[in-house]
């Protein structure tokens, strides 16, 4: 694969004529955009100025709320067309250019069937989207991934709806090149991050909505993740020395909670992040080296899963 | 109800509960030995057919060859207590590896399709057998934790639970024998 510094010398060469190009709408966007929020805000605020005396506090809470998600939404549809040819024309050649096998489908998301599968997280999602959704093969690996936000409905006694999200952030799915039944599940380490070593170490012994805990045999990773699984002996088949140190390795590079699972033949990856992938910057350059940086980088940690973790590395058993 | 009544029921429900994650632990390592028993009864199997195959190419490592075949014949001895198997395994690995890295040495056998279909299974057997090594030591130290751990040693003592040991994992099987670099030479 290529490294990150090749890629972003293909972004800053190869890439150059189109950014220069994108820059001018940038800047385009960037004016209309603050024009219209200047002119949004006073008019919303000028309204609710003149009826100010006949409003109780409630309902200027209610006025605050529309306004946000009032500009959120007037955002989105200003900047659609620069961002999708932002994706057209950036990080689509981004991708093939990491590896052609590679397709990359800007509006969809990986499936829901997947996150359910990956049980990674024990409650079903009422409501998913996501977008920037990766696929193809990479060394004959099969590899997916995408921008994904899984979210849980509530409702209050009143009736009152309200959404909680699940999972948000980077979700990979690729084939594991170990033959294996069981399930096992890793997880962060917030039980005893949190209680310390006694009684967060008794309280995931006892987590009933997991299977069996089982213990590591590598400190620092028992730090950093808990694990559940089905069998004791296949999860560490699994769980190698050597693949315990590259989770580790990898956690570290990502700098985000991560959650992994094994099951069925698959490996699964939940990375959190609050921000979506590939969102074009408005405010700032994209020939700034950071921003460039960050595309790179991103897509480069996600695909690089197969030579990090080394999936491409296909054991006897499974020949 | 009376107090001490109360208490004596309380009592009664801790000492159940400690015999009962005693009994739990013990069964856990019985159970987790005898799949680490199965394996290591598959690397067995695997043995003889690999010393055929290599006993006519290699004339100056007859002794490593007549070695493990003995050390298989022991093994296959009924009876043997846990502790014995764990030695046995540690001499048996020691010489499998001594023997793979000799083959290194012949060109002719490296290259040989049934040679190399036995690394690869012997390969795959160590594989399992180190993860099934590592689940089985995990349930000894529980086991013998709470052997001496207050209260439960108490317990334990009188129900005449010994400590059992562990397997010993090599400085090279943590770090993990990479298969494919193996063959790349």
């Amino acid at each position: 694969m290529k490294t990150i510094s090749e890629l972003t010398d293909f972004y800053y060469k190869t890439l150059y004529p189109v950014l220069q190009e994108l820059e001018k709408d940038r800047e385009a966007v960037k004016n209309r955009i603050i024009k219209i929020g200047i002119f949004y805000t006073l008019v919303v605020f000028g309204i609710a100025f003149s009826i100010f005396k006949y409003l109780d506090f409630e309902v200027f809470v209610y006025i605050v709320i529309f306004y946000i998600a009032g500009w959120a939404w007037i955002y989105k549809f200003l900047i659609s067309d620069y961002a999708s040819d932002f994706k057209q024309k950036i990080i689509a050649p981004l991708i093939k250019e990491i590896d052609e096998n590679l397709d990359y489908l800007p509006d969809l998301h990986i499936p829901l069937a997947n996150f359910n599968r990956s049980k990674l997280f024990t409650s079903r999602p009422d409501r998913v989207s996501g977008n920037d959704y990766v696929r193809g093969k990479i060394d004959n690996i099969e590899i997916a991934f995408s921008d994904f936000h899984a979210e849980k409905k509530h409702k209050d006694s009143k009736g009152r709806e309200s959404w909680s999200t699940i999972f948000q952030g980077l979700f990979i799915v690729s084939d594991f090149h170990k033959k294996f039944h069981g399930e096992t599940v890793i997880l962060p380490d917030s039980a005893q991050s949190l209680f310390g070593d006694l009684i967060g170490g008794w309280l995931q012994a006892n987590n009933f909505s997991r299977k069996q805990l089982i213990k590591m045999d590598n400190v620092n990773f028992e730090k950093e993740f808990v694990v559940y699984g089905t069998d004791q002996i296949e999860a560490r088949y699994i769980l190698t020395h050597t693949l315990m140190q590259k989770l580790l390795n990898y956690k570290k590079k990502t700098k985000h909670p991560i959650y992994v699972s094994f099951i069925k033949g698959k490996i699964y990856m939940a990375i959190e992040y609050n921000d979506d992938m590939f969102e074009p910057s408005v405010f700032h350059s994209l020939l700034n080296y950071k921003i460039a940086m960050t595309y790179v980088s991103t897509l480069h940690l996600a695909i690089g899963i197969v030579e990090e973790l080394k999936l491409n590395q296909k054991l006897w058993s499974k020949v | 109800m009376s107090t001490p009544l109360i208490i004596l029921i309380v009592i009664a429900i801790i000492l159940i509960l400690m015999y009962n994650s005693l009994v739990a632990k013990k069964n856990q390592v019985d159970n987790i030995f005898a799949s680490v028993d199965t394996q290591l009864k598959k690397r067995y199997n695997l043995i003889p057919n690999l010393v055929a195959s290599v006993s006519k190419y290699m004339d100056h490592e007859k002794s490593l060859l007549e070695e493990v075949t003995k050390l298989r014949s022991e093994a296959n001895k009924p009876n043997l207590s846990e502790k014995e198997k764990i030695d046995l395994d540690a001499k048996i690995t020691k010489t499998l590896g001594s023997i793979m890295i000799a083959v290194e040495n012949y060109p002719d056998l490296k290259a040989n399709e049934n040679v190399m279909h036995l690394q690869r299974s012997l390969n795959e057997v160590e594989e399992q057998i180190a993860a099934a090594r590592r689940a089985y030591n995990q349930a000894v130290t529980d086991y013998n934790n709470t052997l001496e751990m207050i209260p439960t040693n108490f317990m334990a003592s009188m129900m005449g639970y010994k400590p059992k040991d562990v397997f010993v994992i090599s400085e090279a099987e943590r770090k993990n024998v990479n298969v494919s670099e193996l063959f790349a030479k």
